[in-house]
């Protein structure tokens, strides 16, 4: 990589900084002449979004050269499968549905959802065409102490404590990495608005400059907002929710089994996550204020948490969902919060981290000329993904059959749905959502994610349509006949979570 | 189900050890844990490679007795087909314990090969009888085997030694079948290493352990032609 770039300064040190920091430190640890510093105020207090990660967060770790092993541990991290959504198509009766990380069977070959439309009515699609909602149910592992580490048997991400991850991660960086880490408030930004950032003022450390500026400052967004002056999209018109209250609860006994996806349950005027690291959960109520006062809301989580949670403390946490106008301008990118932020119904929040540290890592640009280029399909590249990511939720709400208020027929309303999804949502009157719904390389939802929800939520997308092609009939049937014999198989030799997170705390992974 | 006992003159007075080898005696395992000091007996006939320890994940050399699961192709006819038994066969049916910070030996008394006739293991007036002297002899190699199973293995890791394989056989009927699961020296790795590795390699007296789990590779055949023998392909 031959780049111009030689002094990058990263400013903020959260999760986003800290991530972006460590790629670009351990991409670049054999180019002496690439200076990557972190500067981040003693005083802020970092806000930990999302406690879950995607499967793209075990290369990520891997690329920055950390063991799993000592992540696992230091991190009081557990395994995540997926997400189980509940009561989300109606909220007369108890219903589920899965979104779990493994394709569907044979996705590579042929789109097996139509040869499962036949058998809908018996088996729901995540448990026909993958073995890892049943894994997920029986609270199985994905792997065992034998899987090398970042290998699996299932696909899988991580769910995890947020502040122990930016420690990790901030140890690494700057012991075995050398990333210089400078603790210091930013005082102003140098720089005409209508040019490159020139330098940062410290309050402490005098000026900074640097060739690029990575913005990783949170809502505050000091680089690209406060400085540039870059517009927010705010999107509450198409996802109402815009306050979440966390909490975290013990288990009732150390032995309590450990979920193995992300809970997520419909509420009358929004959701509930529940994650479970291997000490606590981590639960929370994401909604809606205009649908919702802060006591009803609180009062929903409590019924939630129940008992056992009587006295936990609350806290509230504001949420702007929207993204900016313009994530890459001259010399300065965003990253994280400081370029967009969306309620974390997918745990999208870490995973656009990673994938914007590795763009400006592999496409860190040559000189200033090329500077503008790189900044161009960065921003068409990520505004991209924000509108994806913005559609794939809604997608969540617009399929539901609640009733029980007006969030819901509100979410339902034409008017909030983006054309984009209104045109998939008619494609799939007669197709089952397939790669030219999503044609990118590098889709953050392959048509494979909106499978899952559609059929979980129990569209009937291509089902009427018209009749199915005999052509891989014989090859489904067996794939169907596969899948059950395999979870039998799984169900045999899989640990569960907590045994084998033990295990791991014993004597580790090995990385072979 | 195992009762394991700690083994004593009182209780276990009368009871004879079946010193013959056959499925019905619970010797119908697929591979046996070994040991670097045992590796210049064993490599004369088996295949020695390393297998991860289901619980804990850890690496440790074993000789491969079989291709699949309770498959022993050294068993014939209640007698043991080959030149050396390994220890950690021919040990049962004892183990080590650990009473008071001491070793002992401990018996697994539902054991098939606890009979009324065979060897017996004490005198008339309660001494070790032979049997039981080397018996007693085996677990201590034993005991030191494994821990030097730690050193050996973690060596190997750190340099990058150990690598998983795949072995295709074809047998005589042209059946395809795939050992999995199984791990050996990366020849290529230990080729490349720095001299100072390779220095630390022999002071610890790994190399001659290294280059016999190498040559033991040559056991493959034998096993392969035991398999075929077995089903009458030969």
């Amino acid at each position: 990589m031959n780049t111009s770039v030689k002094k990058i300064l990263i400013v903020g040190g959260g999760s986003a900084g800290w991530l972006t920091a460590s790629l670009l430190a351990a991409d670049y640890r054999f180019d002496k002449s690439v200076q990557i510093s972190l500067v981040e105020s003693p005083d802020v207090k970092h806000i930990g979004v999302g406690e879950g990660t995607w499967p793209s967060m075990r290369g990520t770790l891997q690329r920055i050269g950390l063991s799993e092993t000592d992540f696992i541990v230091s991190c009081n991290a557990s395994f995540k499968q997926g997400s189980w959504f509940r009561n989300w198509h109606t909220h007369t009766h108890p219903n589920h549905y899965h979104h779990p990380f493994t394709p569907p069977v044979a996705a590579a070959e042929f789109d097996i959802a139509p040869y499962w439309f036949p058998h809908s009515d018996k088996v729901d699609f995540a448990h026909a065409v993958s073995t890892q909602a049943a894994m997920i149910e029986a609270g199985l592992a994905p792997k065992q102490i034998t899987t090398p580490e970042y290998a699996f048997v299932n696909n899988y991400g991580y769910h995890l404590d947020a502040g122990r991850f930016v420690q990790l991660l901030q140890r690494h960086a700057v012991n075995q990495l050398g990333v210089e880490h400078i603790l210091d408030n930013v005082v102003s930004v140098n720089g005409d608005k209508d040019k490159p950032i020139q330098s940062i003022q410290t309050a402490q450390h005098g000026l900074i400059e640097a060739d690029l500026f990575i913005d990783c400052s949170g809502f505050a967004s000091l680089l690209l907002g406060q400085h540039y002056d870059i517009n927010f999209l705010e999107q509450r018109h198409v996802l109402f929710n815009d306050c979440a209250l966390a909490a975290q609860v013990n288990y009732a006994e150390p032995e309590t089994a450990i979920a193995s996806a992300t809970l997520a349950t419909a509420q009358s005027a929004g959701w509930i996550w529940d994650i479970g690291l291997q000490t606590r959960r981590g639960i929370g109520h994401v909604y809606s204020s205009a649908h919702s006062s802060d006591e009803n809301a609180e009062h929903t989580l409590r019924r939630y948490i129940g008992e056992q949670g009587a006295d936990v403390e609350v806290r509230k946490i504001a949420i702007k969902p929207g993204f900016r106008e313009t994530f890459w301008q001259h010399n300065c990118v965003g990253v994280g919060m400081a370029a967009g932020f969306i309620e974390p119904l997918e745990a999208s929040a870490l995973v656009m981290v990673e994938l914007a540290a590795k763009f400006i890592s592999e496409q860190l640009p040559s000189g200033q000329r090329q500077m503008a280029i790189t900044a161009k399909r960065f921003n068409e590249t990520f505004r991209y993904r924000w509108e994806r990511i913005i559609d794939f939720l809604k997608l969540h709400y617009v399929l539901s059959k609640r009733e029980d208020s007006d969030y819901w027929r509100d979410n339902r309303d034409a008017a909030s749905i983006p054309e984009s999804l209104s045109e998939m949502l008619e494609v799939w009157r007669g197709h089952s959502p397939s790669r030219y719904d999503v044609p990118m390389a590098e889709e953050l939802f392959p048509a494979a994610s909106y499978q899952y929800i559609l059929y979980g939520l129990q569209h009937c997308a291509g089902k009427k349509s018209k009749p199915v092609n005999p052509r891989f009939q014989q090859r489904a049937l067996q794939q169907f006949q596969y899948m059950a014999a395999q979870k039998q198989q799984l169900k045999a030799g899989l640990p569960n979570n907590r045994t084998l997170l033990k295990q791991i705390a014993s004597h580790g992974l090995q990385t072979i | 189900m195992a009762t394991i006992e700690r083994l004593n003159n009182v209780s276990h007075k009368d009871v004879k050890i079946n010193t013959a080898y056959s499925p019905e005696l619970g010797d119908n395992v697929m591979f046996s844990l070994t040991f670097p000091a045992e590796f210049r007996s064993a490599q004369a006939y088996y295949p020695i490679v390393f297998h991860k320890d289901a619980q804990s994940g850890q690496f440790y050399p074993v000789v491969l007795l079989g291709f699949q699961q309770q498959e022993n192709l050294f068993l014939n006819q209640g007698k043991w087909d080959a030149g050396y038994v390994p220890i950690n066969v021919s040990r049962q049916p004892f183990s080590i314990g650990v009473q008071d910070g001491q070793r002992v030996v401990n018996i697994d008394t539902d054991s098939a090969k606890v009979s009324a006739d065979g060897e017996p293991l004490f005198l008339e007036f309660g001494g070790h009888a032979p049997y039981l002297e080397k018996v007693s002899g085996m677990l201590e190699a034993l005991h030191h085997g494994v821990e030097e199973n730690k050193g050996f293995v973690e060596c190997l890791l750190e340099f990058k030694l150990i690598e998983s394989f795949t072995l295709d056989v074809t047998l005589n009927d042209g059946s395809q079948h795939q050992l999995l699961g199984f791990y050996t020296i990366n020849e290529d790795t230990l080729n490349e290493l720095t001299d100072e590795q390779y220095l630390t390699l022999r002071a610890k007296g790994y190399l001659t352990s290294i280059y016999m789990m190498l040559a033991s590779q040559s056991q493959f055949a034998d096993l392969v032609s035991r398999k075929n023998k077995q089903l009458n392909l030969a």
